[in-house]
């Protein structure tokens, strides 16, 4: 053997979940967005993972309507994922979705097969509706799902029409949802959003000293988010705002 | 948002202003811009906003360090700090040089060094840097892999994010790498100190030495998902290390953790032994039995002392492992130069560092006329004193020659430093 035969130090992966709603009430300029924002975010994670030596990224993507279809049949590094083109149409099965993403979280028969092991993933949903099928029967069984327990989760709301309660049902948390009014702002959170969870999703976890409690990486990361996303013209963060117009029933 | 724009000025504390040319990086904390203070291309670090729960604390620790000035010339240490404005402050400190890469890309493999000895350079550089830092009463908080940059062909180090550097004993409130971090910080007993430095220097001593991380074998890798909740137990209160001569269940997995099942029996022994004793029990719970700067210094000196150039084939080898590691042949070991407890062997061909820098200070070579005739070539500016076995003495001067002749004393000066070497 040569003294300097090397191999890298094996990393973990860290699978980036992207699940987008592609529903008919997404069509136009929100799809348009989606898909922009999306093709430009992928040099930047592909920059991340070539800086990390924690993990490596993978992307998973999966879109929704009427049932729900995975981009590829297994997770790709950013460099090697292309992004096609979404066309909206259909209704909003995100019970179906759900279900599809528990049977993919799986290390014998999904995703999850890494063999120098996994960090626990990261989970982003993009929506504009609520949903139009047993979305509470598929929630509960990806509740069920160790992976999905453990991932990082984070919401994009899009348009006032978007069911939050769902969304924060499928978070876990309000605060990981983040509300967007406007296509611009669209594509800077979910740049956002990939980014900042791709960052903390993929390194070895934080730690404090002293015996405080610790941060856990779904903190860090709604702190990061909503630090960045700080007075940003168009974007909630959690219920920082009440969103709403009243009708003139009272 | 506190990004600063093309043109910007900032102030800094000593009355200089600095103006942005250029955004070189941005991370998680801030923002790194390309500045002119005074004319002069320097660094500017930038926080996004306050790096820690006590801002005003942070600060005027950074302003002390400023003032302190580098604990040694590894360290891309802040020059000077900002004023406390636009809503945050930096600090200025120097460019890094080309040629120099991450840590994290050589852990990948992205970057390799071009051979052992600068591999053992930049361990003796780490540990150069942490003596001198804790020498000055300061622990650095939070080492990991993004704070080193290192120069795969010289092995020459530079370390970065120093601002996390407070006296010894007091918090930075700065979140650290479990990964990297000591096994009693992660499980909450204990603050980042000097001891906990010095653990996760041996961590990543480890790293730049066997290419595998220390504490991860077969049972880290059998947790599927790596959560939180497993981070503290494989990092903290389960660590068990891949070496471990009594429970080989956290052992390395062929296949995936080959750097250490191929480097581990390559390199010598006096290594395993202190990476044994730094990372198991009792130690490995004994944060203050932890090995020094010092120790780990005559250890990678002793481990340099054994790395030699083949006679035959020209690769490096190590003498303690007899036969050539590349070409198998024997390499025969007839004299040595002994330095106190130190042994240099006297082959054809080795590079002789008496001191710990990387400039070899003598060289071994065989003579024109006799191919079994060894010299000994002086490359130091200073002369050597020799004093033969009939008690004359003889001077050397700068790459002039004396015989590898059983008996000989040397006496060398190296910056003010006399070293007695003896050929046996
Ligand atoms: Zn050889």
């Amino acid at each position: 053997m040569s003294l300097l035969d090397v191999e890298a130090v094996p990393r973990r992966t860290m699978t980036l979940f992207l699940l987008a709603d592609v529903s008919g009430s997404m069509r136009g300029s929100k799809i348009g967005a989606v898909n922009d924002a999306i093709r430009n975010v992928l040099p930047i994670v592909n920059d991340i993972n070539d800086s990390n030596a924690d993990a490596e990224i993978k992307i998973a993507a999966m879109t929704f309507s009427s049932g729900c279809n995975w981009v590829y049949n297994e997770p790709k590094i950013a460099a090697d994922f292309d992004w096609p083109d979404q066309t909206a149409g259909g209704v909003t099965d995100l019970g179906e979705a759900c279900v599809e993403l528990a049977n993919k979280l799986s290390k014998s028969h999904g995703f999850m097969t890494s063999g120098s092991g996994s960090f626990a993933p990261v989970l982003i949903l993009l929506s504009d509706g609520g949903p139009t099928d047993d979305f509470n029967g598929g929630l509960d069984k990806l509740k069920q799902n160790n992976w999905y327990k453990a991932a990082i989760k984070v919401a994009i709301a899009i348009g006032d029409d978007a069911d939050l309660e769902v969304l924060a049902k499928f978070t876990g948390n309000i605060e990981s949802v983040i509300q967007v009014h406007d296509v611009e702002s669209l594509k800077k959170v979910i740049r956002c959003v990939v980014v900042t969870s791709s960052q903390v999703g993929s390194k070895s976890s934080s730690t404090t000293a002293g015996g405080a409690e610790p941060a856990t990486k779904q903190d860090e990361t709604n702190k990061a988010i909503a630090q960045q996303l700080q007075g940003a013209d168009n974007v909630q963060i959690g219920t920082e705002a009440a969103n709403v117009s009243m009708d003139d029933n009272w | 948002m506190s990004e600063l724009k093309i043109g910007a000025t900032v102030h800094l504390t000593n009355g200089m202003t600095a103006t942005v040319k250029k955004l070189l990086g941005e991370g998680g904390q801030g923002y790194v811009y390309l500045v002119s203070v005074n004319g002069k291309d320097m660094a500017l670090k930038w926080y996004k906003s306050a790096p820690s729960s006590s801002p005003d604390k942070f600060y005027k620790n950074l302003r002390k360090n400023a003032d302190d000035g580098a604990p040694a010339p590894m360290f891309i240490w802040p020059e000077y700090v900002t004023q406390y404005e636009q809503g945050s402050f930096g600090y200025i400190m120097k460019l890094r040089p080309e040629g120099y890469y991450e840590f994290g890309q050589f852990l990948i493999a992205r970057q390799r060094f071009v051979n052992v000895g600068a591999l053992l350079t930049t361990a003796i550089e780490i540990c150069e840097a942490y003596k001198a830092l804790h020498a000055k009463g300061l622990s650095y908080q939070d080492l990991n892999d993004g704070n080193f940059f290192i120069n795969p062909k010289t092995g020459h180090v530079l370390i970065c994010d120093n601002d996390n550097a407070f006296p010894n004993g007091e918090k930075s409130g700065i979140l650290g790498k479990a990964r990297y971090m000591a096994p009693e910080v992660v499980t909450g007993q204990r603050m980042p100190d000097a001891y906990t430095d010095k653990f996760s220097m041996s961590l990543i001593l480890f790293l730049v030495i066997y290419m595998n991380h220390p504490f991860e074998g077969a049972k880290v890798l059998g947790h599927p998902c790596m959560t939180e909740e497993w981070e503290r137990k494989c990092y903290g209160s389960e660590i068990l290390f891949i070496a471990n001569p009594q429970d080989k269940s956290n052992g390395p997995v062929k296949g995936v953790h080959n750097n250490v099942i191929a480097r581990w029996p390559a390199f010598p022994a006096a290594l395993r032994d202190a990476f044994v004793r730094e990372f198991t029990a009792p130690i490995l719970q004994s944060p203050t039995k932890r090995l020094t700067e010092q120790q780990w210094l005559d250890i990678l000196t002793a481990v340099r002392d054994d790395l030699i150039r083949c006679p035959y084939c020209g690769k490096e080898t190590f003498v303690s492992q007899t036969k050539c590691m590349e070409c198998g042949k024997t390499i025969q070991v007839n004299n040595v130069l002994v330095i106190d407890k130190r042994k240099l062997a006297l082959t054809d061909g080795n590079m002789l560092f008496i001191d710990r820098d990387d400039t070899p200070d003598m060289r071994v070579v065989h003579t024109a006329q006799n191919p079994n005739m060894l010299v000994i070539q002086n490359l130091m500016s200073n002369e050597i004193e020799v004093q033969t076995t009939q008690g004359q003495i003889r001077i050397v001067k700068t790459n002039e020659y004396l015989p590898v002749k059983l008996g000989l004393q040397l006496k060398l000066k190296i910056r003010g430093y006399q070293y007695i070497a003896k050929i046996q």
